[in-house]
Formats: C-alpha cells, sequence, structure tokens
C-alpha cells in the first residue's frame, strides 16, 4: 500500500502545479531540436506547405495555361525554374498547386481513420467479449490484404476522383490504427485509476472521455504521424495509375504519369514532380521517427 | 507442430471467406447498372431483363455472392467485358510473370537487406552504416513508380544499356533478353523493401549482440562465424515475419511498377483493366493476390512454428 501512495502523490502533485507542464513540452521540443535531422526535415517540411498555400502569390504564371511554343524546357531555363510540361505550363507553378491536392490526400485520410480506427480501437479494447471480437475479426480481414491492393481495388470500384482515393486510403488505415488504439486501451483499463474511477461511481462514457482517450492520445498520434507520409506515397500511387483528379488539374501523382509519355524526349524534366513526393515523404519520416523517439520515452 | 499449422489451416477459411467478401463488395461498390456495360445502348427492356436474369442481378445480394463464390472456386472468373475471353485465361500467364517479378525482387531486397543489416549492426559507427541508414530511410520514402522512372531515365534513355518495358525483345527471347528486361522493374520494386529489411536487420541483430549468451560465446571463445549463426538464429523468425509480409507488399505493389515498365504481370492487367472499366479482370485480379498474400502469410507463420519451438507451444 505504501508504495501506491508514493506512485500516486508526485502524480497528484504536478498534477496540482500546473505550470509544470509547459516546461515538459519545452524539455521534449528541446530533446526534439537536438536532432539536426529532424529538425533540418521540419523546416523543409514547413516550407514546402507554406509555398504550396502561399502558391499564386509566389508564382507569376496560371497552373492551366500553356504555351506550345515553350513545351518541355530544360530545368532551369530563363523564367522556368524546374522547365516546362508536355504543354508548356510551367512546372514549378504546377507542382507548388498540385502540392495542395497531394498533401490533403496525405494527411486527411489519416486524420480520419485515426477518428474512425481509434474510436473503434477503443470500443473493442475497453468492451472486450464479443464487441472485441467482431470488430477486430472484421478488421483483419482488411488486414490480409497488401494494402496498395486494398486502395486499388476500391478507388477502382469507386471511379477516379480525388476524394475517392481519400476514402480508400481512409479504409486503408483505419485497421492498424485501431489495432494500435485497442492494444493501448487494454493496457490503460489495467491501471489502478481506472479502478478507482469505477469504484468512485464514474459511468462508462466518463472514463472512455477522461481516462482512456487522454492515455492513449500520445500514442495514437505518434503512430498516425508515421503513416502520412505512407499515406502521401499510397494517395499519389493512386494518382499515378489515373485514379486520382482528371487533367488539367494539378497533381503530383499524375504530373508524373503524364510526364511518363514524354520521358523519352526529356528524362530530367519528366522526373522533377517525385522530388517533392520523395522529399516530403522523406522528411516525413524523419520528423515522425524523431517525434516517436521523444515522445514515447516518456510515455 | 501438426496441431498449430492445422489450427492456422482453419483459421485461413475464415479470412479466405471474409476477403472474398470483401473483394465482391467492391463490385457493388461500382457506381451504374453493370447491365449496361454488356447490353447495346439501343437494347429493348426485354433485352436488359434476360441479360439481369442471365447474370443472376434479378436475384438478392446475398445469392449472388454466393453464386459468385461457387464459380470463383470453380475458376471460373467470369468473362472479360473488353477483351471477351475468360478471365483466368488472362490472369493464369500474368500471374508467373508477377511472381518472377516479385521473387526477383524479394531475392534481391532479402539478400542484400540482411548482409547490409548485419554489416551495419556489427559496426554501428561505421561511415558505412550511416550511409545505409541514410539510404534506407531514402528507399523506404522513395515511390516505386518515381524510381522506375529515374532507372528509365539513367539506363534505358540516356546510357541505352537495358530495355525500358516490356519481357522480352520484338521478335528476340532467350533467357538472357527476358532477364535483361528483369533488371530494372527488380531494382524499382525492390527498393522500399530493401529500405525496411536493412533497417529491420539492424535493430534487430543489434539487439541481440546485447545479450548474454553473445558475451558467453565470446567468453568461451567462440569464433565471430559461430556468434553470428548464433545470432541470426535467434534473430529468424523475427527477420522472417517481416519478410514474409515484405513479399506480399512486393506482389501488391508490383501494379505500379509494372505499369511503368509496361511488364506483362498481374499488376498491369489490373490497371489497364481500371481504364477501360472492365471490373471483371480488376475484381479477380485483386482477389488472387489477395489470397497469395493470405497464403504467404500461412506459410510464413508455418515456417515460423517450425523455426521457433516457442511459438509452438504458446
Amino acid at each position: 500500500m505504501a508504495t501506491n501512495v508514493q506512485s500516486i502523490v508526485p502524480d497528484a502533485a504536478s498534477a496540482a502545479s500546473l505550470p509544470k507542464q509547459p516546461s515538459q513540452a519545452a524539455e521534449r521540443w528541446r530533446a526534439f531540436c537536438r536532432r539536426r535531422a529532424a529538425l533540418v526535415a521540419l523546416v523543409i517540411l514547413a516550407a514546402i506547405v507554406l509555398a504550396c498555400i502561399a502558391a499564386p502569390w509566389l508564382s507569376p504564371y496560371d497552373p492551366y495555361a500553356g504555351n506550345v511554343k515553350e513545351r518541355l524546357l530544360p530545368v532551369g531555363s530563363a523564367g522556368h525554374l524546374l522547365g516546362t510540361d508536355e504543354q508548356g505550363r510551367d512546372l514549378l507553378t504546377r507542382i507548388l498547386y498540385g502540392g495542395r491536392l497531394s498533401l490533403l490526400s496525405g494527411i486527411v485520410p489519416v486524420i480520419i481513420a485515426v477518428i474512425l480506427g481509434g474510436g473503434l480501437g477503443i470500443i473493442a479494447g475497453y468492451f472486450k467479449g464479443i464487441i472485441n471480437t467482431l470488430i477486430m475479426r472484421t478488421l483483419d480481414i482488411l488486414f490480409s490484404f497488401p494494402a496498395i491492393l486494398l486502395a486499388i481495388g476500391i478507388s477502382a470500384s469507386l471511379g477516379p476522383g480525388i476524394s475517392n482515393i481519400m476514402i480508400s486510403a481512409t479504409i486503408v488505415f483505419i485497421p492498424p490504427i485501431a489495432r494500435i488504439a485497442e492494444t493501448a486501451v487494454k493496457e490503460v483499463k489495467k491501471e489502478e485509476y481506472i479502478e478507482a474511477a469505477l469504484s468512485s461511481g464514474a459511468g462508462t462514457g466518463l472514463i472512455i472521455r477522461f481516462h482512456v482517450v487522454n492515455n492513449i492520445f500520445s500514442r495514437l498520434f505518434v503512430y498516425s504521424t508515421t503513416q502520412i507520409g505512407i499515406c502521401l506515397m499510397l494517395a499519389s500511387g493512386l494518382s499515378f495509375l489515373g485514379l486520382g483528379v482528371s487533367p488539367p488539374t494539378p497533381e503530383w501523382g499524375f504530373m508524373l504519369n503524364n510526364l511518363k509519355q514524354v520521358i523519352f524526349i526529356d528524362p530530367i524534366v519528366t522526373i522533377v514532380p517525385g522530388i517533392f513526393i520523395f522529399v516530403t515523404s522523406l522528411a516525413l519520416n524523419i520528423v515522425s521517427d524523431a517525434l516517436s523517439d521523444v515522445l514515447d520515452s516518456k510515455g | 507442430m501438426v496441431a498449430f499449422i492445422s489450427k492456422r489451416l482453419l483459421l485461413f477459411i475464415p479470412t479466405l471467406f471474409g476477403v472474398s467478401v470483401i473483394v465482391f463488395l467492391m463490385l457493388q461498390m461500382v457506381p451504374g447498372d453493370p447491365v449496361n456495360t454488356i447490353v447495346p445502348a439501343d437494347a429493348t427492356e426485354e433485352e436488359r431483363m434476360r441479360v439481369t436474369r442471365e447474370l443472376g442481378l434479378d436475384k438478392p445480394i446475398y445469392v449472388q455472392f454466393i453464386y459468385w463464390l461457387v464459380h470463383m472456386f470453380q475458376g471460373d472468373m467470369g468473362t472479360s467485358i473488353i477483351k471477351r475471353l475468360p478471365v483466368s485465361e488472362l490472369l493464369l500467364p500474368a500471374v508467373g510473370n508477377t511472381l518472377l517479378l516479385a521473387a526477383a525482387s524479394a531475392a534481391v531486397s532479402f539478400g542484400l537487406g540482411l548482409a547490409i543489416g548485419v554489416y551495419s549492426a556489427y559496426r554501428p559507427k561505421s561511415w558505412a552504416a550511416s550511409l545505409f541508414n541514410v539510404l534506407g530511410l531514402a528507399g523506404i520514402g522513395m515511390p516505386n513508380f518515381w524510381a522506375a522512372l529515374i532507372l528509365i531515365g539513367i539506363f534505358s534513355v540516356s546510357l541505352g544499356w537495358l530495355p525500358s518495358s516490356g519481357m522480352q525483345s520484338i521478335g528476340g527471347g532467350g533467357l538472357l533478353d527476358t532477364f535483361r528486361h528483369l533488371i530494372l522493374p527488380t531494382i524499382a520494386a525492390s527498393l522500399t523493401t530493401l529500405g525496411v529489411m536493412t533497417r529491420m536487420v539492424r535493430s534487430t541483430i543489434a539487439g541481440l549482440l546485447q545479450q548474454d549468451f553473445v558475451f558467453a560465446l565470446q567468453a568461451k571463445g567462440a569464433p565471430a562465424g559461430k556468434v553470428l549463426r548464433h545470432v541470426l538464429k535467434n534473430g529468424m523468425p523475427t527477420i522472417l515475419t517481416v519478410a514474409g509480409l515484405q513479399f506480399g507488399y512486393l506482389i501488391g505493389g508490383s501494379v505500379l511498377v509494372e505499369t511503368v515498365f509496361a511488364w506483362p504481370g498481374i499488376g498491369q492487367l489490373i490497371y489497364q483493366a481500371i481504364g477501360q472499366r472492365d471490373f471483371p479482370i480488376v475484381q479477380s485480379g485483386v482477389l488472387v493476390v489477395a489470397v497469395a498474400f493470405v497464403l504467404i502469410n500461412l506459410a510464413v507463420d508455418s515456417l515460423h512454428a517450425v523455426l521457433d519451438p516457442r511459438v509452438r507451444h504458446s
């Protein structure tokens, strides 16, 4: 009993003195900043996101207006930093505009999957028994598909469109996120504070909202950040197959699809949009790696 | 052992059933009436009714599902809407070609991944290990269809060393020719897996090298090769599990690589079928790959049990 009291007291103390919280966050931020690679990756990521948002102010060109005389200008041409595409449109402009959809299709499915998959995982983990079996076995079946193939199958059935890509990507990411949530909830449920809450008459809804969600959130957050880079690649892959936007809308994966037809004329211009998919997903992976190191070590 | 594997086999049946339910549901998600893709636009109502009845589309959905499942089990995957050929006739050779590409990529990425991973675990501070670490991360973050385009740009367009598409030269043939066509798709397909394997092998082996049994072996004066053999044996279950999953991803991810290289596998077949809205092919293609994926997992689980007695008895 004595050990219990000891373990509770410091918790209560730190909870009572709220000003301590920001210092912990600051400590974690400092730990993150010590990882040079992660910091550089974060800056690059921020730059790409901001540039895509600010595309209309950064670029003097219209992403849709081509110029037959200026088709396939090489990288580094005067006025066209990254050259022009097969219809004479400025490539950098199209990449910046296209990044909006590409980045969205990397982030939105993961967010929705965290809400839906996290919810399912919490329900399955908290209630156990038949509810758990029903939810988790159903999700296991989705696990039996290679992710990209499941996404292709769903996307192809729903028909082309960026929103359909996001739907299929969401379905792909729900099972792994639900599994993480379920495992985490099962562990949390063994904790004494849950027992304390139960015996003091707290309702199920309150316990889930207050104790369970708060305690598994950081794990869920860390895991889902690792999924954003994967989702970006998945979505751009589907788009590359022609399952996403329709021409002339710019989007990174689909731009690669269009440019692959001119690879024998200009291989360098052809691969340019891919650099942005690559750098973004690499930066995301490095940042999320560092995040999980920094956040996981302290719970 | 037999008990373990037969238990896995029993679990395999509901999984397979679930997989087929999902593939069937995909077909139901297709917007529009499937009859429209078959009958001519000026068909009479009577004609439409006849086709609907022939396809069993007037039956309740669960009856349709049972029909479909029974046909699949008999190897009847329907008829391609565009090519007017039985789907199974189109799929079978494609499966072989996809497996060839996946096997080549697996050989490259597992072999190199094991070698690089073990090296990096033994020499974590060397510059080579740091370089491999960065390259591994790069491999994981690199979309394979983009890697494919880069490889074509360098080796086919600029250098002209290797062919950029297909499986055989026109009119030409022979094993060497196919091998030359296989090189670039294999590299493109294996990069991600190579990255995953290298990182995973390194962390597994590095963890094992810290264990007491290694120190005990070294203290007894065991040569480095013998220590490595013990370490590998202990790490194998983990490595094999990941490798099995990755092999499944190699087959699934081949859709993109095959598309770029026009490799005549299941991926390219699915890609063309998507463009032509030829759903029986998309459906069966997805089903075949998913079943292969489940089978591979089953095989890996069984192998796992053979190698690690702890799994068998748990």
